[in-house]
């Protein structure tokens, strides 16, 4: 059976952690969150898989390549351009995205899935499929519900008990919106459906193809099917995220490494003592990573590979990502941190580099700096 | 840079830091002008509502006032800082060196109180 999932997206809400790495590929723990999509696939039965990419793309086509390692087959439609040897994505939005390539093979020729890459779900798609057909239904939506005063991140349908869609609001007020039912952005939709996105340009699924279908009075349907959903529309989702998978609470989902005492996990050729730290799990160290003794570290909590606690730092329910160095003088709360930045859940960033605090984080393989006439003051003060 | 002083209606003068930045490009400006109203005073409070950047030498330079102060036996309170100031300050937990305050009211209020 045959599966598309939406990888083109720029993910801007996510920065700036989706400076580097698309969307698709964002961590959670060791894994990118496409690849828990893809292995839910597999286990339906999907295993002929279209991924649209755009931006950064080859961080995901080098990763998922033909998709063998999955038991898959994958293949990827481009989307942009080649400019002087670099890659300028060129994104045709979700609907233009499924066009193009309908266009280019007639791919769809069957009842298929459709997911955007940037959410983790448990979603049972078989029933999700049986729902659609049993309907005859032109599109079924997975709906979930949400808190009120969250809806005006999504798209909400309102539905006639039958499932029958009546109307959406694309992200509308708190005050106006008319249910708290929302579209997860998890769709089955019959090749039919793909007659009415324009041949050419950008043409988007939410706000614009289904309220085309909604307005025509086409047969489209939401599905309410109990399941977990973990969209990382913004960092503050990605954080949240991360200390749910560090806590085990993803279904399905066992964080990785070896567990050396409890609630403490480790990778290969790691360089830790737990007597030697203050420790409250739970705790992810990846491999090759170094903490220092001496450092505090309260989960949910992880270090990524090749990262550095250097002695006396104090971490706590935070990402730490590959290679980076975290001083002793440190104290992290609820931060995501590379050697590039440090971002905290409501946006704010920190730029180490144009701080010129690399005495505090850095990345692990650059050269140590040594601190200036202030930077000694500070380390003083601070002693 | 422009510093100015504000009466606080209470002993401990309220300077305001007018600038987007304390870094590396303005701090000798920051000394310069903030020099003389050390000389003057033995307490402060530095009003930070303005700035929203700081550095590893505008941090610098604030503890140097600091310790200018305190070898007064005065003390440098800080107020009213910038969501990403206050995300650099907790970094380097420089909340063990300095008090820092919420709102210019409350350090008022605290300084008052203690």
């Amino acid at each position: 059976m045959k599966a598309i999932i939406l990888a083109a997206g720029r993910g801007t809400r996510v920065q700036p952690i989706t400076h580097s790495i698309p969307k698709p590929m964002i961590p959670v723990v060791n894994k990118p969150v496409m690849a828990f999509l893809v292995e839910l696939l597999k286990q339906h039965g999907f295993d002929q898989i279209m991924v649209n990419t755009s931006y950064l793309a080859p961080a995901i086509e080098s990763y998922f390549g033909d998709g063998r390692r999955f038991g898959v087959d994958i293949s990827y439609s481009f989307e942009g351009y080649l400019d002087d040897e670099r890659i300028v994505d060129a994104p045709l939005g979700s609907a233009g995205a499924l066009k193009k390539i309908q266009r280019h093979s007639g791919f769809f020729d069957e009842p298929f899935i459709v997911m955007c890459g940037d959410a983790i779900i448990d979603l049972d798609l078989t029933a999700l499929m049986d729902f659609h057909l049993s309907r005859g239904a032109l599109a079924t939506l997975a709906l979930a519900q949400v808190p009120r005063e969250e809806v005006a991140s999504y798209g909400v349908a309102v539905t006639y008990p039958n499932g029958r869609i009546l109307q959406f609001q694309e992200k509308p007020a708190v005050a106006e919106a008319l249910s708290t039912t929302v579209n997860t952005g998890i769709y089955v939709f019959d090749p039919a459906l793909l007659d009415w996105i324009p041949e050419n340009g950008a043409y988007d699924i939410g706000s614009q193809l289904f309220p085309a279908l909604v307005a025509a009075g086409e047969a489209l349907y939401g599905a309410t099917l109990p399941f977990q959903w973990l969209d990382i529309g913004r960092i503050a989702d990605y954080h949240r995220v991360m200390q749910m998978a560090l806590s085990g609470e993803i279904n399905g989902y066992t964080p990785p490494g070896r567990e050396i005492a409890p609630g403490i996990r480790v990778g290969l050729n790691v360089r830790f003592d737990p007597a030697t730290c203050n420790i409250e799990g739970p705790v992810y160290i990846a491999g090759s990573a170094t903490v220092e003794p001496g450092c505090t570290l309260i989960g949910p909590l992880m270090v990524g590979p090749g990262a550095l606690l250097e002695s006396g730092a104090r971490v706590e329910k935070s990402v730490i990502f590959d290679y980076t160095r975290v001083g002793g003088l440190a104290n992290l709360s609820g931060m995501m941190v590379s050697g590039k930045y440090c971002a905290d859940t409501t946006g704010t960033v920190i730029d180490p580099r144009a701080s010129d605090i690399g005495w505090v984080i850095a990345d692990a393989r650059a050269p140590r700096s040594e601190p200036g006439d202030y930077q000694r003051l500070i380390l003083e003060s601070l002693a | 840079m422009n510093l100015h002083i504000e009466a606080s209606g209470n002993r401990t003068p309220v300077v305001v830091l007018s600038s987007a930045n304390l870094d590396a490009g303005n701090i000798r400006d920051f000394r310069e002008a903030v020099e003389p109203i050390l000389a003057d005073h033995d307490n402060l409070i530095l009003d930070m509502e303005q700035v929203t950047f700081v550095d590893s030498s505008g941090l610098g330079a604030l503890l140097a006032c600091l310790r200018l102060l305190q070898g007064k036996h005065g003390d440098l309170t800080l107020c009213a800082l910038t969501k990403p100031v206050k995300a650099l300050f907790d970094l380097v937990r420089m909340n063990r060196v300095f008090q820092v305050y919420p709102t210019r009211e409350a350090a008022l209020l605290g300084l008052s109180a203690s």
